[in-house]
């Protein structure tokens, strides 16, 4: 039996709660596909515009800009509270999680509550005409999204409060804020489009 | 470490590491099984079913247009029976079928023990099921989709489609995208970050490259069609939406441009796993490094690209500006080029090494020869003129098998007989492969060949019966009897995997003398892939001598560890440890698609999917002690 050299990894970090780590690269890849998802709704928006002589259409208020736009201050400082639980779980620190968890959570709540109150004052439905399905499309999707984040951030409060977790949940914890980024970036078009190109390229030609 | 050696060259205590690595025993063993091996092979397995049943239903049509004037299948049977056939065969067999081949072999062509994600695996295959069972159940009760397998609108809309058959292929779509967008996120992972030790990126088997570049193209595409199938047609037909209806300000171009957006780049998520397929076989059968590898990769890169700019060729006829549909021509001719350069690396290949002659080998012949025939119809229907003359003729049927089966399936079938062995640990039989080959050669060009004919003299596609008198009948009988000789060559091509898998003679690791990692690993495949993990040295690994080649050594094997390695030369980076077994992503499946099924009757059934999903990722997710990463 003849001797094989041998590399030994023994040495290496058994596991890595940075941008190294695996499941950082799946979230990335999944922030890639819900990009181009909404991409292409954006792509969607100015077509269907292309085809319409006045945008939205008469009798329809284009969406509100006062409520969506204060709704973007908690919804940017809510990162905040993503970078501290980011770096918190980094250091293991349970007590730095929970807050910036929770700063997050609180946060990301009173943007969905604006939310709300803006979805009330739009006077079209998305079966009004094909301006207010992709507007509803748009909103919808992103509102579906936000949700589910949230949740995930409840989830995640729970576990490191019951001290239930270990690295795997750490890198959790700083995942679910690389997840949060991409909603809070990507919405910053969205609502570009949504709420201000009916005023900057909604006449008619 | 102390070489606990219970094998020779092994550094690891086999025992534990296969109690490490196994599934569970059972059926609940079975149902929360996320080893790779186990998933890619049902995968596969699952693919040939469907495969079966739309050839099943290929055959049917074949026996409505043999004759003129035959009354075999009633004109509304005839819609239902090709549009079933295409979608079975495109988001049903096809695209699972590179999956399953995909997630099989990444892992033991990159030397690591799984993928990625392994229970997202589990999961994305447990939707793929789900979806056609859905399809197929729908049709089972007569919710049978009849507007083709793209479905435009005004036809596939409320208006002409009543029934809920569209709505029902609109949702399948949604099952097979969201288990393809689970397979391409983790095999793109496993392939970037879980290379072993040494395999720098100049050093990545030609199939990974493939499936690579096909998962990124899966990210870029398989949105769209989500957008297409379910936003846009699913929620016009059931929410009152308007995006495809022009009273409203909708446009059902739309619908067609995001259709191909994702519909043409999806050819090419078929095909180029299948190129990857043929770079493998020529390499190990030459016994040469495959030649002009930069080029090969390259000109995938290129193809993946390329492939999402030609979308516009399928709307030729919809009366665009010229302008732009000029600029699709030319982008539409451009992607030959990168077709030409792989066909002539593997010419060069061929010439210059020592071939060893396998039906793996022959496949790949028919391969050539008959995607060839495709890319130049291809190239011809690119030019604008000659389109609005053959769209929609039986010309264009015959274009596109010529690609999709000589493209993709040929090189899937001498795939399946170069492999066999590692999936199976017994030879296929040599003789009976070759005979099914020249069956299916003869058959598919005696079926397709005549369709290039008919086209030109003016038989449109879709048509479920014609007069006698056209020319046309000579033709149709010939497509017909091919059609019956491809039946004969895949049932012998089925009898003989079956007979082999029982009593063929017994497979070595390495019957060919291949020249990537699979090949080191046992046949088939231990649960935990490698005892040690390899180290690489060359781009052909295997061929380096055994005393050039190191082997890793401190991983754990009392938990489900890998190695995690940099991107560019996989230098290792950290270890990482892998969840076990678990029934959550198949309940989680099973929530989503309970609710998915629903949400063509009601919109509500989306909030039965998206509690009944929470529930389960969260159940999915819940740490269990011990906690498995302590370090
Ligand atoms: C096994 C032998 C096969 C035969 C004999 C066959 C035959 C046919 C025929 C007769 C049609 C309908 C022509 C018409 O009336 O318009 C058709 C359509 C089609 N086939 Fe096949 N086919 C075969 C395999 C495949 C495979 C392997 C694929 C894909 C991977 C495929 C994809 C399609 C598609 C996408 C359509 C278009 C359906 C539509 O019009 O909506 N076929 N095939």
């Amino acid at each position: 039996m003849s001797e094989r050299r041998t590399l030994d990894v023994s040495g290496l970090p058994p596991y890595e709660i940075s941008n190294q780590a695996p499941l950082f690269w799946g979230q990335v890849l999944m922030c890639l596909i819900e990009g181009t998802l909404l991409c292409m709704l954006i792509a969607t928006y100015f077509y269907l515009r292309l085809g319409i002589d006045v945008w939205p259409g008469p009798g329809v208020h284009p969406p509100g800009l006062t409520l969506s736009s204060w709704a973007l201050i908690p919804l940017v400082a809510s990162c905040v509270g993503s970078y501290l639980a980011s770096e918190a779980a980094k250091k293991d620190s349970r007590s730095g999680m929970l807050l910036g968890m929770g700063l997050n959570l609180s946060l990301a709540v009173i943007f969905l509550v604006l939310r709300a109150l803006d979805w009330n004052s739009l006077n079209f439905t998305w079966a009004s005409d094909a301006h207010g399905s992709i507007v509803w499309t748009i909103l919808f999707l992103h509102s579906y999204d936000i949700v589910a984040d949230i949740l995930m951030t409840a989830v995640l409060i729970v576990i490191v409060a019951s001290g239930r977790y270990g690295p795997r949940q750490r890198i959790g914890v700083h995942v679910d804020s690389v997840l949060w980024y991409f909603l809070v970036g990507i919405w910053i078009p969205l609502y570009g489009v949504v709420y201000w190109a009916p005023r900057l390229i909604g006449a008619s030609r | 470490m102390t070489p606990a050696a219970t094998e020779p060259h092994v550094y690891a205590d086999l025992d534990v590491l296969r109690q490490t690595w196994s599934s569970k025993p059972g059926l609940f063993g079975w149902l929360s099984s996320i080893n790779h091996q186990e998933i890619g092979r049902r995968y596969i397995l699952t693919a040939f079913i469907f495969l079966l049943l739309g050839g099943f239903e290929a055959l049917l049509m074949r026996l409505q247009l043999a004759k003129p004037e035959n009354t075999f299948l009633s004109a509304g049977r005839y819609n239902q029976v090709f549009t079933l056939h295409g979608t079975t065969m495109m988001f049903l067999f096809a695209v699972p079928v590179m999956e399953g081949m995909g997630i099989y072999l990444v892992p033991l062509m990159v030397g690591t023990r799984n993928v990625a994600f392994p229970r997202l695996n589990a999961f994305g295959y447990w939707m793929y099921l789900a979806g056609g069972l859905f399809l197929y159940g729908c049709a089972f009760f007569n919710m049978v989709p009849d507007a083709g397998w793209f479905s435009y609108p005004p036809l596939s809309g409320p208006q002409f489609s009543p029934g809920k058959g569209v709505d029902a292929w609109a949702q399948m779509i949604t099952f097979t995208e969201i288990s393809a967008l689970c397979v391409a996120v983790e095999l793109v992972v496993t392939i970037l970050r879980m290379r072993a030790p040494g395999m720098s990126l100049n050093r990545i088997p030609m199939f990974c490259w493939s499936m690579l570049v096909q998962s990124f193209m899966i990210i870029f595409a398989m949105p769209a069609v989500m957008i297409a199938s379910t936003v846009f047609l699913l929620n016009d037909r059931t929410l009152g939406t308007h995006f495809v209806n022009p009273a409203e300000g909708g446009n059902p171009l739309l619908y067609q441009h995001v259709f191909w957006f994702f519909g043409h780049p999806e050819v090419y998520i078929i095909f180029l796993p299948a190129l990857g397929m043929v770079s493998s076989i020529l390499e190990t059968h030459t016994r040469r490094q495959i030649f002009g590898y930069p080029a090969l990769v390259l000109s995938l890169v290129g193809n993946g690209l390329i492939a999402f700019g030609l979308w516009v060729h399928h709307m030729f006829a919809t009366g665009l500006p010229q302008i732009g549909e000029a600029y699709f021509t030319a982008t539409s001719m451009m992607i030959a080029i990168t077709s030409g350069v792989q066909i002539f690396c593997w010419l060069a290949t061929l010439w210059s090494g020592r071939l060893r002659v396998t039906t793996a080998v022959h496949f790949v012949f028919g391969f050539i020869f008959i995607f060839v025939m495709g890319g130049m119809t291809g190239v011809m229907l690119a030019s604008i003129p000659l389109d609005l003359q053959a769209h929609d003729t039986f010309f264009v049927v015959a274009h596109f098998h010529y690609v999709l089966i000589g493209g993709a399936l040929f090189p899937l079938f001498g795939g399946f007989h170069y492999w066999f062995p590692k999936f199976t640990g017994r030879m296929i039989d040599e003789r009976l492969g070759r005979l099914s080959f020249w069956l299916l050669f003869v058959g598919f060009n005696a079926t397709f060949f005549p369709m290039h004919w008919l086209g030109m003299l003016g038989m449109t596609r879709r048509v479920y019966t014609y007069v006698p008198g056209l020319g046309w009948d000579r033709a149709n009988m010939a497509a017909t009897i091919g059609a019956f000789i491809i039946l004969l060559g895949g049932l012998i091509f089925i009898a003989n995997a079956l007979r082999s898998r029982g009593s063929g003679a017994r497979a070595e690791n390495d019957p060919w003398e291949g020249s990537t990692l699979e090949w080191e690993a046992g046949s088939p495949p231990a649960p935990y892939n490698f005892p040690n993990l390899p180290v690489v040295t060359s781009r052909t690994a295997l061929w380096t001598p055994v005393a050039e080649r190191s082997i890793v050594v401190g991983l754990r094997e009392d938990r489900r560890e890998i190695l995690i390695s940099n991107v560019l030369d996989a230098e290792p980076h950290h270890r990482s440890v892998q969840p076990r077994p678990s029934l959550w992503p198949l309940l989680t499946a099973f929530g989503f698609s309970i609710g998915l099924a629903g949400s063509i009757f009601a919109f509500f059934w989306y909030y039965v999917a998206s509690v009944l999903g929470m529930i389960g990722l969260i159940g999915w997710f819940w740490p269990n002690r011990p906690l498995e990463v302590d370090p």
